[in-house]
């Protein structure tokens, strides 16, 4: 087992994407989280939905602000790894690499298992690369813009960890879909146009409907922005002003995210024990 | 013959059937491999071979049947590069990783070390190409490479897809002597699959010949052969003929007048009774059977016609189909380097 594990890094570390994806990582971070501080502490304000004027250094104490701007490029983040999940199955597909791997390991279970432990460690690489690009743009701003840079370091550290996370779990949710949907360039079009387009196009949608509003809270873009539990410690009222309307709790959240991957890695794995490869 | 069989790890491939949708590529197959022959696994394209292949190595799943190596499945084997080495046609190779970054990985999976990896590039002939990225690869490149992942694990049994494929002639020569070294001097089974008879008739012992799924000779090639014949021209055939029979030598009357056909591979013979009764001989040689012939004749026989070139209910009337139409497509075009040998000499 140990061997296969080490045949799916060394898979990920012999191609360029071993610095390129790292090096994309950090600086989509740095970048995504950048605007986010440019947004909530340097322009500082903008009108909220009844035409008044938020001013988030002001509605938010240090700590959420400084959380708001590091998680700033979340989103970018987690399609990256999906990405990287989906490409951890396609690519075998894609190049019929499929063929020597499944002769150097037949047993299909154990290389979905190995293909996962892999894909685990590299999403932590890169998710590393990501959090320091987060840290260092969201950072910068906020000491441009005089806000506490690392307030509660304590409880801010959560955050981070938080964030790795949230990368893991959607490098699984995309390995699910490789696995499921064996034509790499299908597979990252349904996973980048759900995750952007159909999926909040449909929470929007379901907001309207009364029995189903509840729903949505547990789709994956929104199951994960709970995993964030950005407005911890933050009061009710002033949470859901910001649109944070009654979250899952932060680890409910990461399940519902775990079971997403599970449920897609399952019935993938299903599929790929029966399917001919030729 | 058993005996050797007891030694090594034999293939063997029992009622094996494949069928995709309603199209029975693999019909009910039975052959044997034996360890330390090669065997040819021979058959016109779109036959069956790789699927055949594909089946013994667990990539596709049988509709019916087995296919064993050494008595047990691919994926029940605990270390299949050790056991089982195999160049299957349409391997990839990831484009942005180099030749022997691909074969680490695979070493990777069952501990094997650099060095083997190294050693096996020299020996493969590409030592400096493979650290070049493989989407550059030439053909040859890529079967050698191909190559080199089967001989990785130093396995018993070798599963070799038209391995000549793409290789210079050099390659080819090479690859010829390597087979049968394998498999004379260390004893190793391996099957290797063509599509000319041809291309392989000096390097294995053993045929296995399929056409449209189905078995339609297997055995030696001395079998295949058949038994030793001459041809002799004279001036007086009959009186020849009459002469060999009393010297107890079968023979016929061929083709072209004056000549006979005798049936003994004892030129010498043939040329003593000929003087013995006075008749000159203008010409005296060994006949070979004409194996590109007999495996045309084996394989395209009436009740074998290739049905990948059969006109469908679905074409239109008087659309012949193209020579190649029907074929599938991951068979690389045939290179110069890969043209069969020169027939031999004619008969019948
Ligand atoms: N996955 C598949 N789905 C449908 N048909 C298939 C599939 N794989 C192979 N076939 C068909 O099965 C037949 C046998 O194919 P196979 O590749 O085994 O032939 P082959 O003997 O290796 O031929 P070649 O000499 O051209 O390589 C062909 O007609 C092919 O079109
Ligand atoms: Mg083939």
């Amino acid at each position: 087992m140990t061997g296969l594990v080490r045949a799916e890094l060394l898979k990920y570390f012999t191609t360029r994407m071993s610095w390129s994806m790292p090096l994309t990582m950090f600086l989509v971070g740095a970048i995504f989280a950048a605007v986010q501080g440019l947004v909530l502490v340097l322009i500082g304000e903008f009108p909220g939905s009844g035409g008044e004027v938020i001013r988030p250094a002001e509605l938010f104490d240090d700590l959420t602000l400084a959380r708001m701007v590091y998680t700033g490029a979340i989103q970018m983040g987690y399609l990256l790894a999906l990405v990287l999940g989906i490409l951890a199955m396609g690519g075998e597909f894609r190049h019929r690499t499929i063929t020597s791997t499944l002769l150097s390991a037949p047993r299909r279970g154990r290389l979905l298992t190995a293909k996962v432990t892999g894909l685990v460690l590299v999403v932590l690489v890169n998710g590393v690369a990501f959090v320091a690009g987060s840290l260092l743009g969201g950072g910068i701003m906020l000491a441009v813009g005089d806000a506490a840079v690392f307030p509660e370091p304590g409880q801010l550290l959560g955050t981070p960890a938080k964030m790795l996370l949230i990368l893991v779990l959607w490098g699984l949710i995309g390995f699910g879909l490789g696995v499921l949907i064996p034509n790499q360039v299908i597979a990252l079009f349904v996973g980048i146009g759900v995750t952007l387009l159909i999926e909040p196009l449909l929470g929007f949608g379901l907001t309207f409907v009364d029995q189903l509003k509840e729903a949505a809270r547990y789709f994956p873009s929104q199951a994960t922005t709970s995993v964030l539990d950005l407005f911890a410690g933050v009061d009710d009222a002033t949470a859901q002003s910001m649109g944070s309307a009654d979250p899952l709790t932060w680890w409910v959240g990461a399940l519902v995210l775990l079971g997403y991957a599970a449920v897609m890695t399952l019935l993938g794995w299903v599929v790929t024990t029966r399917r001919d490869v030729s | 013959m058993n005996s050797a069989a007891a030694d090594g790890t034999g293939v063997s491939v029992r009622g094996l059937t494949k069928t995709f949708g309603s199209f029975r590529a693999v019909d009910d197959l039975t052959f044997e491999v034996r360890p330390g022959r090669v065997t040819g696994f021979l058959g016109p394209n779109g036959a069956g071979k790789t699927t055949t292949l594909r089946m013994l190595l667990g990539l596709i799943r049988p509709t019916a049947g087995e296919a064993l190596i050494g008595g047990h499945h691919y994926a029940d084997l605990q270390h299949p590069l050790q056991v089982v080495g195999a160049a299957l046609e349409a391997t990839g190779f990831h484009p942005g990783r180099s030749g022997r970054d691909h074969l680490r990985v695979l070493a990777a999976t069952h501990a094997i070390p650099d060095a083997r990896v190294d050693e096996l590039l020299e020996l493969v002939g590409i030592p400096a190409a493979a650290r070049k990225r493989a989407g550059d690869y030439s053909m040859g490149m890529r079967q050698r490479l191909g190559l080199a992942a089967a001989l990785l694990g130093d396995p018993q049994v070798l599963l070799l897809d038209e391995p000549a494929n793409g290789l210079d002639p050099e390659g080819i020569r090479w690859m010829r002597g390597f087979m049968r070294h394998l498999a004379r001097e260390q004893g190793k089974t391996v099957l290797v699959s063509s599509h000319l008879l041809g291309e392989v008739e000096q390097t294995v012992e053993d045929v296995v010949i399929i056409a449209n799924g189905h078995l339609v000779r297997e055995g030696t090639m001395d079998e295949l052969h058949g038994d030793p014949a001459v041809l002799v021209r004279t001036t007086d055939a009959p009186t020849l003929a009459a002469a060999l029979a009393r010297a107890g030598i079968a023979s016929a009357p061929e083709d072209q007048p004056g000549s006979l056909r005798v049936l003994t591979g004892d030129l010498a013979r043939v040329g003593d009774v000929a003087l013995a009764v006075g008749l000159p001989v203008h010409e005296l040689r060994p006949l070979r059977t004409d194996l590109e012939r007999l495996f045309l004749e084996l394989t395209e026989s009436p009740e074998h016609r290739n049905r990948n070139l059969e006109v469908t209910s679905t074409t239109p009337a008087g659309a012949a189909p193209a020579p190649t139409g029907a074929r599938h497509t991951d068979i690389p075009p045939p290179t110069g380097a890969d043209a069969p040998v020169p027939a031999q000499e004619e008969n019948r």
